[in-house]
């Protein structure tokens, strides 16, 4: 698509509204849950109060904890929104699509989770240990699955820089192979994985016995625990939009007009409101798996996608 | 310490000598006393890599030596140190097979005397004997190989082999590589020939170890280059293509195998050991995938796969000197290596913390740092495979790089580990407490370093010019030092590109600008400092920390078959009467060493089992041994005799 | 509105795949009786498909016979038959490899079967291209659950694994010739199964487990 100044200020403009969209999709998330267990919920606007609530509070911060601590949240922000903008979310465009790379994406994303476990570790408390050694595990884990799957999908589409694979997925006439099928059941396992929701972890609990991430983040406070729960809703906005937007184009932006960027919005809307109802409906059907049962469905997601990657060759 | 400035000065030169030898590649050096020498491209990047490694080792080593002085006497250790440096120098530059013997066998000598320099320790002797028998077990298998070069082309000179690599027939060059690689293989750590690698590394002296784990196992790689791309002359064929696989898969294994090893241990070097077996892996598939790419005529992928391993080569030997070095900082400090006595470092020691960081974050490969680059280029050779016709390789390649991706995530979460246990929270022993920083010069050696690892992340461009240039390769990406690494697929879209600059600015930026905002949205707020939460019952100490082996439990649960774990428990009780009230219970749990069980022993045994049964020739009598001649010349004659 | 199409036959073959990964990773009995059911529909819909292809009438009639026998009858039956049965003859709580692993095995039977079928010339012929490496699959993934298990009811699992990929093997190959033959076959699983469920049934109550491993004890020494 031809670049002019226009585009550009919509391709900054939409990772903005990609990080001030994410904390809505996360209340929406809620408010299906809450609304399935026969509960009335709090609105979907509750994450944004919660976040500016929190950042207006005073911190306390334990006396062990080090610089570390005190740094690891800004890292964990700026790697995940750095991410943000790196992605084509409703117009197939991004200002530094040639930075955009899913592996650059993966790395990113690993050197939050880098700091945020060793957050968590610095307080001495025990909380902080346990959260840290199971969310080693588990990206430990997660991590063979996330690249088998680009592996097919980069076999299907050709490419790993995302804008590439955006394009060249909403050329296709052809509505799903088996490869990409493979590659889809695999990509919606990591998604629900990485954005730590059910059954691999639960974000609202506060028993240690279920608990994965938010024991790492168990002693922040204020602005920092604000920093902390916004780019937890960034990322899971932007796996969402990186399953949307890979595997179902339509209705993606092509070129920049009017009509084009307003339906082009419209329907990630609705797409990424879709998906994240399914994935909290997802969550009210199945409890938190024992944590030593993960593995099995992280080996589903191996597999689904070993079989997409021989499938591609069929 | 005077010695140590003289290797500084050396390294110096060396540094500056890389650059016009690289100009003129097939740079001739006349030979001195027969032992000629010769400098390309090749040598002159493990020169530099030499060079900037022992640069920035020796200058900890001023500091480190004092470590020392008071009890061995650090003259010893200057002279083994400095040795060692030069025979490494005059093992890549070697142009006969005779010198590069010499020098291999000097390097694993002097390497020998540093591993058991702190003879005091029992277990030092055993892990230099292991390694003794290891590295001759190897040079064993590149003599040999060397010897079939010669009696096919019947010279010692390495110029004549890489004159004669395409008139050698195919199954010659086929042996010739098998030794070639076990016998460089064994000295480069893969598995199973590995078990000298934890053992050794870690009784030496930290500098030495650093020196050792960075270089000394590049001089591996280093014979390895040399064999298949010199003397073997790898082109388009298909003969060739096992040899990659047998690269790729060797790699795989060991990396995998490697860090599995290493995310369980709890002595900080042996950990670092294990992980570089698990990084030489890693530089192994690269160069596998290299070989399969140019045997199926792919030359263009084949430089990506070439780069990308010997970039991580550079790099690996970059970070785990880094990480060595600080590793040995702490030793000098608390005088254990042992990381559950460790904790709360970074704020008694926290340049050195700072720099273990960075070190940490490279090795992870996390971006913007220089591991992430080299992993990137991995990565993206794998993903090459499509342009292989053969399909059922590349579904092989598919699964090897499914072990790819489990060392990636297993090595991030062992770093996470050792930083996290050494540095951070509190101090789990008295020797902690009392840790201090280090002396300034050995932070400006690991400095230099850790600057090292930020420069090459952020901007690629320098290591890779450096490499291609070395390598004679054409350079398929523009020379701008700040311009983008980019592929392109078939169809002329572009298929993968990478700036980390860009990357690093943006990081910076977004940073920058929210804390603006949040600073608006939240107005200020102060900050108090409380104990951490510890659900109320008080008097949290340094005993309910997750501990170094805590934090691997997990992985050691789901890896058991690997494992295999035996978890012994002891139960103390106060009375016999009632076994329900406990006074102590201790639970041991260690794992088991796979390979030295199931291969070893067994191997060794039964070498013992032989030489027991050979040792009856030695009766000690002279008739005995007069025999013994008599007979072999005997035969001789006879042979002599019966050959026309 | 650009024109979308779907190709049919891989895709219901990777369906059927899904369908068969579904039933393999569970361990308890109620459970994979009830993904078994979905992947006998499967089976049915590629028969269904198959006819349409090929035009051959019969095998309409054996898509109907597989919902009837192995999506309804055989479930109702095993379910009878093994109404009493204690829990710990029903669920797969120690098998030899454990499940992620032998999920990942049977990932590469998969990668296996492509290859064995590579040799053979499809040219053409859309129906064998995409079906025969998915019956070969499932026969060799049929046969790894029956290795890997101990509890002797989840056995059968395989083994009606194995069936469905045979059948959809032979269905392949003659393209509904021999209809017979196939009638035939699906009354011996289902007497079959009716049997080694009551034998099942009487073991368990009388040695109160179905561990395969005991059968050891049978051994001569």
């Amino acid at each position: 698509m031809n670049v002019d100044i226009i585009t550009v200020i919509l391709g900054f403009a939409q990772s903005l509204i990609l990080i001030a969209l994410s904390p809505l999709i996360t209340g929406i998330m809620r408010k299906v849950k809450a609304r399935t267990q026969k509960r009335i919920g709090a609105s979907v606007f509750q994450p944004y109060y919660d976040i500016v609530k929190l950042m207006r509070k005073d911190d306390v911060v334990s006396d062990q904890a080090s610089w570390l601590f005190r740094f690891a949240p800004w890292v964990n922000f700026a790697a995940i929104a750095t991410s943000a903008l790196l992605i084509p979310v409703f117009i197939i465009y991004s200002p530094f699509e040639l930075v955009g790379d899913l592996l650059l994406i993966i790395g990113l994303f690993g050197l939050a989770r880098f700091f945020t476990i060793l957050g968590g570790l610095d307080t001495a408390s025990a909380f902080g240990g346990l959260g840290s050694s199971r969310e080693m595990m588990l990206s430990a884990l997660i991590e063979p699955a996330l690249f088998l799957t680009i592996f097919t999908l980069s076999l299907n589409f050709g490419a790993t820089n995302i804008t590439t694979l955006i394009n060249s997925a909403s050329n296709l006439h052809v509505l799903i192979t088996p490869s990409v099928l493979f590659a889809l059941i695999s990509m919606f396992v990591i998604v629900i994985a990485e954005a730590g929701r059910l059954p691999f972890d639960n974000p609202a609990t506060h028993l240690e016995l279920t608990m994965v991430h938010e024991a790492m983040i168990l002693e922040y406070s204020g602005k920092r625990l604000a920093l902390i729960e916004w780019s937890q809703s960034i990322k899971n906005l932007i796996l969402l939009t990186l399953m949307i937007n890979i595997f179902a184009p339509w209705g993606i932006a092509k070129s920049v007009s009017i009509e084009t960027v307003g339906i082009g919005f419209a329907v990630f809307l609705v797409k990424a409101s879709v998906t994240a109802m399914l994935i909290a409906f997802i969550e009210t059907r199945v409890a938190k798996w024992r944590l030593f049962r993960i593995p099995d469905l992280i080996t589903i997601a191996i597999a689904s996608s070993m079989i997409g990657i021989v499938f591609f060759y069929i | 310490m005077i010695a140590s400035i003289l290797a500084i000065i050396l390294s110096i030169s060396v540094i500056s000598n890389g650059e016009p030898l690289r100009a003129s590649l097939l740079g001739n050096i006349p030979t001195l006393f027969d032992l000629p020498i010769y400098v390309d491209g090749v040598s002159a990047f493990f020169i530099f890599i030499l060079g900037l490694i022992s640069f920035a080792v020796s200058l900890y080593s001023i500091g480190y030596s004092k470590h020392y002085a008071v009890k061995n006497g650090t003259s010893v250790l200057g002279f083994l140190f400095n040795f060692f440096i030069l025979s490494i120098l005059l093992v890549v530059t070697s142009n006969s097979v005779f010198s590069f013997l010499l020098f291999w066998e000097t390097m694993a000598l002097t390497s020998f005397l540093l591993v058991i320099y702190e003879h005091e320790h029992e277990s030092n002797l055993k892990s230099g004997m292991t390694y003794i028998v290891m590295t001759h077990f190897g040079t064993a298998f590149i003599l040999a190989s060397f010897l079939i070069l010669y009696i096919q082309t019947g010279s010692f000179s390495f110029d004549v082999f890489r004159q004669a690599a395409s008139s050698t027939p195919m199954l010659i060059k086929d042996i010739v590589f098998i030794l070639a690689f076990i016998g460089f293989g064994t000295k480069a750590g893969i598995v199973p020939f590995h078990i000298w690698l934890p053992q050794a590394h870690p009784s030496a002296p930290s500098n030495a170890s650093a020196l050792m784990s960075a270089v000394m196992i590049k001089t591996a790689i280093y014979g390895l280059v040399r064999f298949i791309f010199d003397y073997g002359g790898l082109g388009p064929s298909m003969d060739f293509a096992w040899w990659g696989l047998l690269l790729l898969s060797v790699g795989a294994v060991s990396s995998v195998v490697g860090v599995l090893y290493a995310v369980v241990e709890k002595d900080i070097k042996r950990a670092l050991a294990f992980s570089s077996i698990e990084n030489i892996g890693i530089i192994l598939i690269g160069l596998g995938l290299s070989v399969i790419f140019a045997a199926f005529n792919l030359p263009s992928l084949s430089i990506l796969a070439l780069v990308a391993s010997m970039y991580h080569t550079l790099n690996h030997a970059v970070f785990k000197s880094l990480l060595f070095m600080c590793a040995g900082s702490i030793d000098y400090t608390i005088h254990t290596k042992n990381m559950e006595s460790m904790g709360g470092l970074i704020r008694k020691m926290p340049w050195t913390a700072l720099l273990f960081l960075i070190g940490a974050l490279s090795i992870s490969g996390l971006p913007p740092l220089n591991g992430f680059i080299s992993e990137w280029l991995t990565m993206q050779a794998l993903l090459s495979t499509p342009y292989i016709m053969n399909t059922n390789l590349q579904i092989l390649i598919a699964f090897t790089s499914l072990a790819f991706a489990l060392t990636a995530g297993v090595g991030a979460a062992t770093f996470v580990k050792i930083f996290g246990v050494s540095f951070l929270s509190k101090s789990r022993s008295e020797l902690a407490l009392n840790a201090v920083e280090v002396p300034r010069t050995m932070l400006a050696g690991k400095g230099v370093i850790a600057f090292t690892a930020v420069i090459l992340g952020i901007l690629p461009f320098i290591g890779i010019n450096l490499i291609t240039s070395a390598f004679n390769l054409k350079s398929f990406s523009p020379n701008n030092y700040f311009g983008y690494i980019s592929l392109s697929n078939t169809s002329g879209g572009n298929f993968a590109s990478l700036n980390p600059l860009i990357v690093l600015l943006l990081l910076v930026s977004v940073a920058a600008c929210f804390y603006v905002f949040v600073r608006i949205v939240g107005k200020a707020t102060s900050e108090r400092a409380f104990t951490t939460w510890d659900c109320g019952f008080g008097g949290l100490n340094a005993r309910m920390e997750y501990s170094a082996t805590s934090l691997s439990q997990p992985l050691r649960k789901v890896f058991k078959f690997f494992y295999k774990p035996r978890n012994k428990i002891t139960r103390e009780v106060y009375a016999e009467s009632n076994p329900y009230l406990r006074r102590k219970v201790k639970i041991d749990s260690t794992t088991r060493n796979l390979f030295e069980e199931l291969l070893y022993e067994p191997v060794i045994s039964a070498c013992i089992f032989l030489f027991d049964k050979i040792r009856m020739i030695q009766t000690g009598k002279v008739n005995a041994y007069l025999l013994y001649i008599m007979i072999t010349l005997v035969l001789l004659l006879i042979f002599v005799r019966l050959t026309p | 509105m650009e024109i979308f199409q779907i190709d049919i036959l891989p895709i219901s073959s990777a369906v059927l795949l899904i369908a068969t990964f579904g039933v393999i990773v569970r361990r308890g009995f109620m459970d994979w009786l009830s993904a078994y059911r979905y992947q006998a529909i499967a089976l049915s819909g590629i028969t269904a498909i198959i006819a349409f292809v090929t035009g051959a009438w019969e095998l309409y009639i054996a898509a109907a016979l597989t919902i009837l026998i192995k999506a309804i009858i055989i479930p109702i039956v095993l379910l009878r038959v093994t109404g009493g049965l204690s829990f710990v003859s029903r669920y797969e709580l120690n098998p030899y490899i454990s499940v992620r692993l032998s999920t990942i095995i049977s990932a590469l039977l998969v990668a296996l079967s492509y290859f064995l079928t590579q040799q053979i010339p499809f040219k053409s012929d859309q129906i064998l291209r995409a079906y025969l490496p998915v019956s070969i699959s499932l026969l060799l993934i049929g046969l790894f659950v029956m290795v890997n298990r101990r509890v002797a009811l989840n056995q059968v699992v395989g083994l009606l694994i194995l069936e469905n990929g045979l059948f959809l093997f032979a269905t392949t190959l003659t393209r509904g010739v021999s209809i017979i033959i196939e009638i035939g076959i699906f009354i011996d699983i289902l007497v079959g199964v009716i049997i080694s469920a009551s034998l099942m049934s009487r073991i368990s109550h009388t040695f109160d487990n179905l561990n395969v491993d005991n059968l050891e004890q049978l051994k001569d020494e």
